[in-house]
């Protein structure tokens, strides 16, 4: 057991005046910093690549979705926000998502789907916002997730950059 | 007639004044501790948020009027008049100013009652305004409402008894208990030819002991144990809304206006300007709100810099340091004016 | 039997069997892409070779299904030696295989995902491009062949010919560029084809009704059996989701169906949807009928059967052996007639699997005491009784659809079906669930008894026909009882 003596405290300190004037002298001059307040909707968010946001479905330059709805990004989605269902289709790639939807209310923004996908097609884009008046508005389907590819751009460069640093630290067994 | 006019003029300008400033004090308390915590404040109503205190009452009207079950249903709603109106009676000794006009030989003062016991009816009726807490406390059939209404009922014992030595102190060394006559009496003459005659320079103790046992009065941080969120929700007002509730905000935001202005009375001279001695009214009416103000900057400085005491702590500090103390002042005041 | 050492197990080994066969049998895990237990060994796919020590000569690197076990054979599956030679023939297998498991319905069951997963063999040395192939090729009604994706296993090309006993495909080409093909490229026939798509240890063929329906994963399975004929094939449902059926295959059953199941069987989901289902009751009112209460339906059955004398019931025979148990109580507490609705014979009826009996529970029901009937018997005893009720999933279909709506409204029909059923003779009608929404026990054509799992609930409101069947039996026990 150890016992702690307590410190004796000065007069200053006893007649508490003092302290009280430091504490407000403190105030006082914070008064007259600079305020750190962001004023939001007039100020946006400021995003970088590394910002993660919502998950986006890239579409190519010709319309097509990248997407094959192989079910990695669903398989791997911790939240269970995504449920996919694919069809065939006449391209060289045979199937595409027929079906796509994300819970944006489950979705943690973890970004697992974007580690996982194999097709280089869900990304977490810079958006952040969320907000509508129903809760079947955030079940987002494909005709909300796709975003052309130049949009996703910086975020699929800077990912490819962090992958590639990856790659290359571990050689092939 | 034009006498009678003029005080009707004088009762509708302080009041409407002093309700104003209660309006404009919520917005500067929320700007004040927006400034200190690095933030901005209230800035959508109007240019930099000065239409908030309007929003808020605006707010307060069409919130919904609710009264607890079991609740003592008239003297829940009495508890917030009992704590407004006290509050705002007590404006009517403080003389703002000097003399604004003579009518008829009969000097207009810048006070609504000029009466010999100025003192006492301010320690009286300011007195009452605990009233209301209590009640409000007791009528809500809530358990933090009634512990915030007896701890204010407390509190208001220990501190208003220091309070009233320190005033005591003054009224022994002006020798009058009108507050006019104090005021010019700290207008008159100078201390030692370059300090203004005021008695913050003769009590300097006493002062200090009158600012902090106002914080204590009005229920202000470090002293506000009638709300004190942390422990009791929101105190004597946890059940409180709507109008209800915005009259003991605006009680409380006067008895702060009032208790400023008291202080400025009997310890800066009121509208004593230094150094001159002949300033017109309105230069007196102005150094008067400056003098105010400051000690309303006081009160939102204070809350937002210094954390709650504890309820022992605040006992222990009202009855073994602050009587003392004042008691002494008391005696020492005596002994000076005797020799 | 024949003793032999597995990975320092002593295991007893019947000699009649590819050493493969010992491992399996005895829980030792060997790759292998061309070996069935049900087909010929060829030993095309070497990915189960393993290091062998026999007769005290030093251990060489054999392939486990194509090696006969002998006396004192010492096996070793997880040498060093037997992991070098798979690694090198998956990197070979792999050579030419698309990587397009994201596409791939076989993804997720996929051996050659399995075991390139286990042997660590990620990257591959060639450069050489893959080959080009078609990747859609048309097979039948069934079948869709991507060349690309074969490893030339010659499973399926074996499945025809041994177990059919039809060869209807071929491993065309020759060496390095041989390719698996239908011969003269026609569509395959039978009522087996299905069989080679779990038979593909890859995604090479694959069902055309299961085609990018569902990733596997998501797939909830439930050890079931077949109802399409009498066999009672030994199946595994699978469910997407809590909705519709998306898969049926067929589960090892020794002594049923072993590894395989007819297209009929295999198929047979597409009837057991969601849609067009009867949820809840119908009664008749003066509208004609109308939703009501389960519970008020029941009740007006119960009324029915205590002021009424001559009852008559037809079970399905898709109704399980609990189920017919319980009618058959019932029955006999009312002093009523037991029919059981007979279904013509299929013409799908072969050797191999299928009896051409299309009800599953014939036997279990026939045993209980159900008299079988076939449609016309049943309609015939229907019309003279004064109460009717029609118990189980098809039992309209099955005594006649049109028929029963030309029976006289003085008939007090009752049905109990999953598909709704309107007809002037019609008073009650409750929905029942479908036989991949009950669990349960069939009785094959053998006396074999199989068993039947829900594999996804029923439709909101529907009850359990067991229940349902108690429900009405309780009004036959109070008649004597409490009443």
């Amino acid at each position: 057991m150890v016992i702690v003596k307590r410190k004796e405290l000065t007069l200053a300190e006893r007649l508490y005046l003092p302290e009280i004037l430091r504490g407000l002298s403190i105030t006082l001059r914070k008064m007259f910093v600079k305020r750190a307040t962001r004023q939001y909707p007039e100020e946006p968010l400021v995003t970088t690549e590394v910002t993660r946001g919502q998950p986006r479905l890239a579409v190519n330059t010709d319309g097509t979705v990248r997407c094959v709805s192989c079910g990695m990004c669903e398989a791997a989605c911790p939240a269970y926000a995504i449920t996919i269902d694919g069809h065939e289709t006449e391209r060289p790639i045979e199937r595409e998502p027929e079906r796509f939807e994300i819970d944006m209310l489950r979705c943690i923004l973890c970004g697992f789907c974007e580690e996982a996908c194999p097709k280089e097609a869900i990304w977490m884009s810079d958006e952040l916002e969320l907000a509508d008046y129903t809760r079947g508005a955030l079940v987002y389907d494909l005709e909300k997730l796709k975003r052309p590819v130049s949009a996703l751009q910086p975020r699929i460069d800077y990912i490819k950059k962090i992958n590639d640093r990856w790659r290359t630290s571990s050689s092939t067994s | 007639m034009s006498l009678f006019l003029a005080q009707v003029l004088k009762v509708v300008v302080i009041f409407a004044g002093l309700v104003s400033a209660a309006g404009v004090s919520t917005l500067a308390e929320r700007k004040v501790s927006a400034w200190i915590q690095l933030r901005l404040g209230p800035n959508r109503v109007g240019p930099f948020g000065v239409l908030q205190p309007l929003a808020d009452g605006i707010k307060f009207f069409f919130k919904e009027e609710f009264i607890p079950q079991g609740a003592t249903r008239w003297l829940f709603l009495l508890a917030p008049m009992l704590a407004a109106i006290p509050a705002m009676m007590t404006v009517a000794v403080i003389p703002f100013t000097g003399v604004i006009a003579t009518v008829d030989g009969t000097p207009i003062y810048g006070s609504i009652a000029d009466i010999d016991i100025g003192a006492i009816y301010v320690m009286a009726i300011s007195g009452l305004g605990v009233y209301g807490i209590i009640l409000g406390g007791w009528a809500s059939n809530s358990k933090y409402s009634l512990l915030g209404g007896l701890r204010a009922s407390a509190q208001m014992i220990s501190y208003e008894l220091s309070m009233i030595l320190v005033i005591l102190s003054i009224v022994a060394m002006s020798g009058t208990m009108n507050l006019r006559e104090i005021t010019d009496q700290q207008n008159a003459n100078s201390l030692l030819g370059f300090l203004p005659a005021w008695n913050v320079f003769y009590q300097p103790l006493g002062f200090v002991l009158f600012v902090i046992c106002t914080f204590a009065e009005t229920n202000r941080h470090p002293f506000d144990f009638a709300e004190c969120e942390s422990e009791l929700v929101g105190g004597f007002h946890t059940e409180y809304s709507s109008m209800k509730f915005a009259l003991f905000f605006i009680g409380e935001y006067c008895a702060m206006i009032v208790m400023s202005c008291l202080t400025t009375t009997l310890f800066l001279g009121g509208a004593a300007v230094p150094f001159w001695a002949e300033a017109p009214w309105f230069v007196g009416l102005a150094a008067f709100v400056v003098k105010a103000a400051f000690f309303m900057f006081l009160f939102i400085w204070v809350r937002w810099s210094l954390p709650r005491f504890r309820y022992d702590q605040l006992m222990a500090l009202g009855w073994k340091v602050f009587l003392p103390l004042a008691l002494a002042n008391v005696f020492v005041t005596g002994l000076v004016l005797s020799l | 039997m024949t003793k032999i050492t597995v990975d320092g197990r002593e295991l007893e080994a019947d000699p009649k069997k590819p050493l493969i066969a010992a491992c399996h049998e005895h829980g030792v895990d060997v790759p292998h892409y061309c070996y069935h237990a049900g087909l010929t060994p060829v030993g095309s796919c070497r990915m189960c070779q393993v290091e062998v020590e026999e007769g005290g000569r030093p251990a060489r690197v054999a392939a486990a299904c194509r090696t006969p076990v002998s006396e004192g054979m010492v096996v070793n599956t997880a040498g060093e030696r037997a992991h070098a030679a798979r690694r090198e023939c998956l990197e070979f297998l792999l050579k030419n295989h698309p990587l397009d498991c994201p596409i791939c319905d076989k993804a997720g069951e996929c051996k050659l995902q399995d075991y390139s997963y286990a042997e660590g063999q990620a990257e591959g040395h060639s450069a050489e491009p893959r080959r080009k192939l078609e990747k859609r090729k048309d097979l039948g009604d069934v079948i869709v062949l991507d060349q690309e994706r074969c490893i030339l296993c010659s499973r399926c090309v074996r499945f025809f010919e041994e177990v059919t006993g039809q060869a209807q495909l071929c491993i065309a080409g020759r060496g390095a560029h041989s390719w698996v093909d239908s011969y003269g490229g026609r569509p395959l026939h039978g009522n087996y084809q299905g069989n080679i798509a779990d038979l593909c240890p890859v995604g090479a063929l694959t069902l055309k009704q299961f085609r990018f329906q569902a990733r596997v994963w998501n797939l909830r399975k439930r050890a079931s059996t077949c109802g399409e004929c009498s066999r009672g094939c030994a199946i595994s449902v699978e469910v997407l989701r809590q909705g519709e059926v998306k898969r049926i295959r067929p589960r090892y059953d020794a002594d049923v169906n072993r590894w395989w199941m007819c297209d009929h069987g295999r198929f047979a989901f597409e009837g057991a949807t969601l849609e067009g289902r009867l949820a809840g009751a119908r009664a008749r009112g003066y509208a004609g009928l109308e939703d009501v209460p389960v519970d008020d339906a029941v009740a007006t059955v119960r009324d029915a059967y205590a002021t009424h004398a001559k009852h008559v019931f037809v079970a399905s025979p898709w109704l399980t052996v609990e189920e017919g148990a319980a009618l058959a109580a019932l029955a006999r507490g009312l002093g009523a007639e037991l029919l059981l609705v007979s279904p013509p014979e299929s013409a799908l009826k072969d050797d191999l699997l299928h009896t051409g009996d299309p009800g599953p529970n014939r036997r279990g029901l026939t045993e209980l005491g159900c008299a079988a009937r076939d449609a016309a018997g049943c309609r015939e005893a229907l019309a003279g009784a004064e109460t009717a009720t029609l118990v189980g999933e098809r039992v309209v279909d099955l005594v006649g659809r049109e028929e029963l709506a030309a029976l006289p409204a003085q008939v007090r029909l009752f049905v109990l079906d999953t598909k709704p059923f309107e007809a002037p003779a019609v008073r009650v009608a409750l929905g029942v669930p479908d036989w991949v929404e009950r669990s349960g026990h069939w009785v094959n054509v053998d006396g074999h008894r199989g068993p039947i799992a829900a594999a996804r609930p029923a439709p909101a409101g529907v009850r359990p026909t067991l229940q349902l069947l108690g429900e009405l039996g309780a009004a036959a026990a109070a008649e004597g009882g409490a009443r």
